[in-house]
């Protein structure tokens, strides 16, 4: 109690002498931020999220905000790539595509590349890995020609041969060029190592997977899990709720459902810990990119909480243990990360990497290891935490300065199955975390000593041989050759 | 009756378009300090953030030969403290500071004799640098300076430098503000440059990162050196590798003096204040920087160019096209008709080179024109580019590339695809507008380099008043041969050994 009174006489004194020092000379400002006093943070007003299942199943989640004439619109999907075939990779991704620059029956993607933007509104569909998304922005006073041409190419997309061959066309030249960038290539190849070349996680598609798609194939895809009751739209915007609700809803009128097991659980991931160096050899470079680590969690592990803020002490941005001894110390690299990654149902990855120097390789790996070891080993300091904490704290406002961020988190929640008062929880229990929370998740989540890593680099010029790490496995990133 | 009121509501919307540009233009207040420092300051107040952003109008256009890459490094540097922010013991710091200087120069003599250096003095010398800057380090507080803000609730807390301006912002919960007008005005009057080798180190990466080890980094560095003979928009904004390597921080802080001067800097705050509050904040905290006189502009002027330029890159990676013609900067009354072309020629898939390259004839996955590079304040280039579709070659690219820049000259645009250039550059303001730190880098930026924020809401008036005759015209002026300097990527025969490795 006594503290709290102390600070409160104190901050009225420097407002006085705050008012003081406008009023005689600028030579008494304050240049110490640590005696400056702040007003209390205006309360948050956290708008009231609508939700509405409509009779043919889709849930809706609308907000209103009548700030700019705008209303955008953001759909998932029950379905995702990794439902392709395993000689079809590509499929999920392509019908995403071709959904929208194929058009509809009445209407084709042509037309509707002119209509939308004739009005400057935008219009698109496509694929992430566990789900597909739709996705509408549009002045308010196009609302409904817009949606109706989001729902048409929903329910009825055409998929005609041409639009397919042009999609095909893309993703064949993408295959051709996925080793012109180093980061692409070890993002790409560190992902197989950590999930398996063949899983739904990491796997590609090749020029053969590609070739064998065929319209049958969209057609099929689309039918069996493109219906109202897989779809969770999140709307906000220039709009009354009532009359959104009954504009989506003549929309979407006549849309057949679909079975509700279509999109089954995604698989699990069987993770060994193994130690293992890889190496893709690229004599052209003159800079290495390193990725490290193993297998992440989930976001609903109860460590979470601790591991958030493990992360921010790790790797988070400018302030965080690598960035200060990998960057701002040893001028090793530019950008540095580490990070235990979660994902909501299938288990993220924990990476640790930079790009340094071929000359500095084997230091940069062994001064990154360094750190993951000091996070096992000891408690981080209380000043460590205090600061990762005041910051998450701090910075909370951000999470509720749109409306699009508001509606969209609560899309995602409900889409993966997670209480809407996800993070306001989190938030709590980011308060109670300890130094002894995060030894214990660093003990339990953390293995330096069965790291995967992975070098995308000149190894001639390493200052040291990589097989110091271990026996070297050489990639080959050989782009398989189509078959005719 | 609510279909109605909906309806009523449709069709009063352009005027309430128009209506809320016209709100956000009143809601801007405007203050110079003594010192000539200017702040522009935009009340927005549904949520109790700020965005505050300063903006310096020097960046590499201002840097002459042999100190290339020393307005980005200076950026770097603007996070490194004060004498009372970062440090233990300032007064043994600077010490030891200079004794890091003199170690680097001494250094630096010794490799600059070339051949005739002697390697084991140049062994010696960088020892007693590293030693010299381990000395140094006990006197650090690490990163205090990001620390200080983050702690307080800081997000997107950084820094860019470009060919025009350097420009810093941070994102704070708006009861914190006084905390970002001490750190700004801080680090702007009393800047150290600390681990300032070590930092270069640093940038050095990011030069081996964007552009040594990116296709199309590479190509557009010797793109923009052949583009330019004299004018310095054909210098890397990152740094030659070779001024990296020699800059000093006496030429840093020389740098600084020259540029960070209140006069040449403005300041936007966009979000939940009060102008009464932000003005008096301002004059207490930056009130303390001394006025000095503005820096001189850039004198040299690229000359006209009199013939096509060309440059080829042999390189692991798949073909890319570029090709640039030389135009006027921003001011110039022909600014708006490039962004009627930018649109019409570069802007989603109804674009002409879309429809043309990547629809229609399918050798390429995407094309696209666009003005703004290198830098708008002083004459830019129009640049197009394409990625070619596997199988395609840079020259059929090239060559549809230039069959619709002849259409453009030879007939003119149609009366529906101007019309839709004018409405998305409404629409994209009304987008624009829903962000606090883009809101505060237009500001900014309209202000330092058209000499009025106004422009942000005016350009909408410049490109309302584009004609088909106005972007025949501009097409034929400067989209000619001898105006034109094209880039390709040439995918090199591969040793198809070193690039697919040996398994084991």
């Amino acid at each position: 109690m006594k503290t709290v009174n102390s600070s409160v006489v104190k901050a009225g004194l420097l407002v006085l002498l705050a008012f003081g020092t406008v009023a005689s000379a600028a030579q008494q400002t304050t240049t110490d931020y640590r005696n400056l006093e702040y007003p209390p943070l205006r309360e948050i007003k956290i708008p009231e999220v609508s939700r509405v299942t409509l009779s043919n199943g889709m849930q809706l989640l609308l907000l209103e905000d009548h700030e700019l004439p705008l209303i955008r619109l953001t759909a998932r999907i029950r379905t995702g790539s990794i439902y392709d075939p395993v000689d079809r990779i590509g499929l999920a991704d392509i019908t995403g595509e071709v959904m929208r620059t194929g058009g509809t029956p009445t209407m084709s993607g042509d037309e509707i590349d002119e209509l939308l933007e004739s009005m400057a509104a935008s219009v698109e569909t496509g694929m992430g890995a566990d789900y597909g998304f739709a996705s509408l922005s549009v002045l308010k006073q196009d609302i409904s020609r817009t949606l109706s041409i989001l729902a048409d190419i929903l329910m009825n997309p055409a998929f005609p041969q041409d639009k397919i061959e042009l999609a095909k066309i893309q993703m064949r030249s993408a295959i051709a060029r996925r080793n012109d960038e180093p980061d692409q290539i070890a993002g790409r190849e560190f992902s197989k190592l950590i999930y398996g070349e063949e899983s739904v996680y990491a796997r590609h598609p090749e020029y053969a997977t590609v070739n064998a798609i065929t319209r049958d194939d969209l057609v099929a895809f689309h039918r069996k899990f493109y219906g109202p009751n897989a779809v969770i739209a999140a709307v906000w915007g220039d709009f009354q709720t009532d009359e959104m609700v009954k504009v989506i809803e003549s929309a979407f009128k006549g849309w057949k459902k679909v079975s509700d097991s279509a999109a089954t659980p995604p698989p699990k991931v069987d993770y060994r810990f193994v130690n293992t160096v890889n190496m893709v050899p690229r004599p052209d470079l003159n800079q290495s990119n390193v990725v490290m680590g193993h297998i992440g969690g989930l976001a609903k592990d109860p460590d979470y909480p601790a591991l958030v803020v493990m992360n921010q002490i790790l790797g988070g941005g400018f302030t965080g243990r690598l960035f200060k001894n990998v960057r701002s110390r040893e001028g090793l690299a530019y950008s540095v990360f580490g990070s235990y990654g979660t994902n909501y149902v299938y288990p993220g990855m924990f990476t640790v990497g930079c790009q340094t120097k071929s000359e500095s390789t084997l230091q940069a790996i062994s001064a990154m290891i360094a750190e993951l070891k000091k996070i096992r080993e000891s408690e981080v300091t209380q000043e460590e935490l205090k600061l990762a904490k005041e910051s998450f704290m701090n910075s909370f406002v951000f999470n509720f300065d749109t409306e699009g961020e508001i509606v969209s988190r609560i899309l995602t929640y409900e889409y993966y199955g997670y209480p809407a008062d996800f993070l306001m929880k989190m938030r709590d229990q980011i308060d109670k975390v300890t130094a002894k929370d995060i030894l214990r998740a660093a003990r339990t989540h953390i293995h330096p000593d069965k790291l995967q890593i992975l070098v995308v680099g000149n190894p001639d010029e390493f200052d040291k041989p990589l097989s110091t790490l271990g026996q070297v496995r050489t990639i080959d990133t050989t782009i398989p050759a189509p078959k005719q | 009756m609510r279909y109605a009121s909906l309806l009523l509501v449709v069709l009063l919307l352009p005027a309430a378009a128009a209506q809320n540009l016209a709100d956000f233009e009143k809601d801007v207040t405007e203050f110079t300090l003594d010192n000539g420092l200017k702040f522009i300051v935009l009340e927005r107040h549904d949520a109790p953030v700020v965005s505050c952003y300063t903006h310096v109008d020097v960046g590499a256009v201002d840097e002459v030969k042999g100190i290339t890459g020393l307005a980005h490094i200076f950026e770097h540097m603007a996070f490194k403290g004060t004498s009372t922010i970062g440090t233990k013991d300032y007064q043994a710091e600077a010490k030891a500071l200079e004794r890091i200087d003199a170690a680097f120069k001494a250094l630096k003599e010794e490799l600059q004799k070339g051949k005739r250096s002697d390697p084991k003095r140049v062994e010696e010398l960088r020892r007693q640098l590293a030693k010299e800057q381990q000395e140094a380090q006990q006197y650090l507080v690490h990163d205090e300076f990001e620390e200080a803000l983050k702690r307080e609730g800081a997000t997107g807390l950084n820094a860019g430098t470009s060919y025009d301006y350097t420009v810093y912002m941070v994102n704070l919960p708006s009861n914190k503000l006084e905390l970002w007008m001490l750190m700004e005005s801080e680090r702007f009057l009393d800047p150290v440059l600390r681990e300032f080798y070590k930092e270069r180190d640093v940038v050095m990466e990011e030069r081996r990162l964007r552009t040594e080890t990116q296709p199309v980094g590479r190509l557009l560095e010797e793109f923009l050196a052949v583009a330019y003979k004299a004018h310095p928009y054909g210098e890397p904004v990152i740094g030659h590798m070779s001024d990296l390597q020699t800059v000093t921080r006496e030429e840093a802080e020389e740098f600084f003096r020259k540029y960070y001067v209140p006069s040449n800097m403005i300041v936007a705050i966009v979000g939940d204040v009060q102008p009464a509050r932000v003005k008096e904040l301002a004059a207490r905290y930056f009130g303390r920087i001394p006025g000095k006189p503005e820096p001189e502009a850039v004198e040299t002027v690229e000359p006209r160019q009199i013939g096509e330029r060309r440059v080829v890159i042999s390189d692991p990676a798949q073909p890319f096209v570029l090709v640039g013609y030389h135009k006027p900067g921003i001011n110039h009354e022909d600014d708006a008709v490039f962004d009627a072309i930018t649109d019409i020629m570069g802007t989603g898939r109804t674009s002409r080179l879309y429809k043309s390259l990547v629809k229609e004839k399918r050798i390429s996955v995407e094309a696209s024109g666009f003005q703004g590079m290198p830098g708008v304040k002083y004459p830019g280039l129009f640049l197009f580019y394409s990625v070619p579709a596997r199988g395609h070659t840079n020259e059929e690219n090239l060559k549809a590339i230039y069959e619709e820049i002849d259409r453009l000259k030879n007939e003119q645009v149609t009366a529906e695809e101007l019309e839709k250039a004018k409405t998305r550059a409404r629409a994209s303001l009304i987008r624009q507008l829903d962000s606090n730190q883009g809101l505060a880098q237009q500001l900014a930026f309209f202000e330092t380099i058209t000499g009025d924020w106004r422009n942000l809401f005016r350009q909408l008036e410049r490109i309302e008043k584009v004609t088909a005759q106005d972007i025949q015209r501009v097409a034929q002026t400067y989209f000619r041969p001898d105006n034109r300097t094209v880039g390709f990527i040439e995918t090199a025969a591969t040793d198809q050994k070193s690039r697919a490795g040996v398994e084991r």
